[in-house]
C-alpha cells in the first residue's frame, strides 16, 4: 500500500482540497499540545544538562547543550509524538469509521481510487505539518530553555544566546528536519494503512487506533536512531 | 446595524459558553479523578480478580500487540532505541571534545534522570493508556458501561480504578526492564559498533551511576504510569460519538497524558534535585 501511495502521489489528479483540509486539520489539533510538550521537554533536558556544566564550572554553555539537544533530538520527537497522538489517530478513526461503513467499497464503485483521493492527501498533510511544526518546536523549545535557565539557574544571557550556534550548525538543522518530515510521512502511512484494513467493528477501530499509536512510535523510535546516525555522519 | 450588534451579541454568548464549558470540563475531570481514587479501595477489596486480570493483559498485551511481544517488549524496545540513542549522540558529540570515553557516563546519567523515564512515559501512554481508552470507549458506545451500573456493579471502580491500580503495579516491572535495556543498548552501542573499550565504558557507568537516582527515577515512572491511567481511564469512560469517537478520544487522550506525564516528570525532578543538582562530579 506505501508503494501504492507513492506512485499515486505523482498521478494527477492531485486532492488538493483535501490536501488543505487535512493539512489545516492537523496543524489545528497539533499546535497547542506540541507547544505544551515542548517547553518541559526542553526545561528537563536544559535543567539535567546545566546540573552537569554548573559542577563543571562552564554553565555559559548551557545554550549549546540547549540547542544541540533541542535541535537534533527534542523537535523531531516532540513533533512527532503529537502528529502521531493527535493527527494520526484523527486520520485512522476517521479512515476507520469509513472503512467499516464500507464507503470506500462506494467510492471504488464510483471508479474513485480511495488511495489516490484519501490516503496521498493525508500521508502529504501530516509530512507537511510535521516539517512546519518541528520549526516551531524548536524555537519554543529554545525560547523556554533560555527563560529556565536565565531565570532559574541565573546563567549570563549574552553567553546563552552565543552557546546556541556553537555545536548546531545549518547541517545539523537540515538533519532535524529531514528526520521530522520522515517521521510525519511513516506516521501518516502507518495510520492510513491502519484505518483501511480495519476489521470487525467499532471495537475494531478502537483497536486499530491503538495499533496506530503503537506502531508510529515504534517507527518513530527506530527511524530516529538510523536518521541520528546517518545524521552524525553526514554532519561530522 | 441592529443586525450587527446581533452577530456580535452571538459571538460574545458563544465565547462565554466556550469558557464556561472548558471550566466545567476541568470540574467534570477532576470530579472523576477524586471518584476514581476512591474506588481503588473498593477495587482492592471487590474486585481483586479483575485487578489481577488486567495487570496480566497490561503486562502482556491484548488482541494484535500480544503477537509482538505485549507491552514489556514495546516498551523495552523502545528503549533499546533510546540507549542506542545515547551511544550514538553522545559518543559523536563527545569525540568532538576529545571525551569520548565520559560515554559511560552519558548513559548513567541521561539515561536515569531523563530518558528512561520520558522514554518508559511514552510507550506506557501508547500501549497500555491507549489499550485502555480503547476499551473503555468501546463499553461506553455499546452501553456496556450503562448495563454494569443496572445489574449494580460500582462501574468507577470496576473499571477505572482497577485499571489505575493495575497500571501502578505494572510500571514496576516495565520500568526495569526499561532501564535495563538503555543500559545495555548504550553500552553495546558504544563498545560494539564505535569500538569503545569495555572497561573504559564500565569504569566511567559505575562511577556515575548513583544508586538513589536511580530510585527516584522509579518513583517518576511509576507517577507518570498513576496520571497516565487516570487521564486514559477518563478520556475512554467519556468517550462518545460511535467509533470514530472511540477514536478521537484515544487520539485526545494520548496528546493529554503525553504533556501531563511531561510536566509531573519536570516536577519531580524539579522537586528532587533541585538548584543543586544533587550530583558530585569528583564522586
Amino acid at each position: 500500500m506505501a508503494l501504492d501511495t507513492f506512485v499515486a502521489m505523482f498521478r494527477p489528479p492531485f486532492a488538493w482540497r483535501e490536501f488543505i483540509l487535512q493539512s489545516w486539520f492537523v496543524a489545528r489539533v497539533s499546535i497547542v499540545p506540541t507547544l505544551m510538550l515542548a517547553i518541559p521537554f526542553t526545561v528537563l533536558l536544559v535543567f539535567t544538562f546545566n546540573v552537569l556544566l554548573v559542577e563543571f564550572g562552564a554553565a555559559d554553555f548551557s545554550g549549546t547543550g540547549a540547542a544541540i539537544g533541542t535541535v537534533t533530538q527534542i523537535g523531531p520527537i516532540v513533533t512527532v509524538l503529537v502528529v502521531a497522538g493527535a493527527g494520526a489517530t484523527a486520520m485512522c478513526a476517521d479512515l476507520g469509521a469509513r472503512t467499516i461503513r464500507d464507503e470506500l467499497d462506494a467510492l471504488r464503485v464510483m471508479g474513485i481510487n480511495p488511495i489516490q483521493s484519501l490516503v496521498v492527501p493525508r500521508v502529504l498533510a501530516a509530512t507537511l505539518v510535521a516539517l512546519m511544526l518541528s520549526a516551531s518546536v524548536v524555537v519554543v523549545g529554545i525560547a523556554g530553555g533560555f527563560f529556565f535557565s536565565v531565570y532559574f539557574q541565573h546563567v549570563t544571557p549574552g553567553a546563552f544566546v552565543a552557546g546556541l550556534t556553537l555545536i548546531t550548525g545549518p547541517a545539523d538543522v537540515v538533519v532535524a528536519l529531514v528526520k521530522a518530515m520522515l517521521f510525519g510521512l511513516s506516521a501518516g502511512l502507518i495510520a492510513c494503512y491502519k484505518g483501511i484494513s480495519v476489521g470487525g467493528g467499532p471495537a475494531g477501530v478502537g483497536n486499530a487506533v491503538n495499533e496506530t499509536v503503537v506502531f508510529t512510535f515504534i517507527a518513530l523510535f527506530v527511524i530516529n536512531v538510523l536518521a541520528t546516525a546517518v545524521g552524525v555522519q553526514a554532519t561530522a | 446595524m441592529t443586525a450587527r450588534s446581533m452577530t456580535g451579541h452571538l459571538r460574545l454568548r458563544r465565547f462565554i459558553d466556550d469558557s464556561v464549558d472548558g471550566w466545567n470540563r476541568i470540574g467534570r475531570q477532576t470530579k472523576f479523578y477524586g471518584r476514581t481514587l476512591r474506588g481503588i479501595w473498593d477495587a482492592l477489596v471487590f474486585y481483586p480478580g479483575e485487578v489481577i486480570r488486567l495487570i496480566a493483559q497490561m503486562g502482556l498485551g491484548a488482541g494484535a500487540l500480544a503477537v509482538i511481544g505485549g507491552t514489556i517488549a514495546i516498551v523495552g524496545f523502545l528503549t533499546l532505541s533510546t540507549g542506542a540513542l545515547v551511544a550514538v549522540q553522545g559518543y559523536n558529540q563527545f569525540s568532538t571534545v576529545g571525551v569520548e570515553a565520559l560515554t559511560g557516563f552519558a548513559s548513567a546519567f541521561f539515561n536515569v534522570r531523563l530518558i528512561a523515564p520520558l522514554t518508559a512515559g511514552v510507550g506506557m501512554a501508547a500501549t497500555i493508556g491507549a489499550g485502555a481508552t480503547a476499551q473503555l470507549g468501546a463499553m461506553r458506545i455499546n452501553e456496556e458501561i450503562d448495563a454494569l451500573e443496572v445489574i449494580g456493579i460500582r462501574a468507577i471502580a470496576y473499571l477505572a480504578s482497577s485499571r489505575v491500580v493495575a497500571g501502578i503495579i505494572v510500571v514496576v516491572p516495565l520500568y526495569c526492564v526499561a532501564v535495563l535495556m538503555s543500559f545495555l543498548a548504550a553500552r553495546f552501542g558504544t563498545t560494539y559498533i564505535y569500538g569503545q573499550s569495555t572497561g573504559v565504558y564500565d569504569h566511567y557507568f559505575r562511577t556515575f551511576l548513583n544508586p538513589t537516582d536511580l530510585l527516584w527515577s522509579f518513583l517518576q515512572a511509576v507517577a507518570m504510569a498513576f496520571v497516565i491511567m487516570l487521564v486514559h481511564t477518563f478520556y475512554g469512560f467519556t468517550a462518545h460519538g460511535g467509533p470514530a469517537g472511540v477514536g478521537e478520544a484515544v487520539g485526545r487522550a494520548v496528546r493529554t497524558s503525553l504533556i501531563v506525564a511531561a510536566l509531573v516528570t519536570v516536577m519531580i525532578s524539579l522537586a528532587v534535585y533541585g538548584q543543586s543538582g544533587n550530583f558530585n562530579l569528583s564522586g
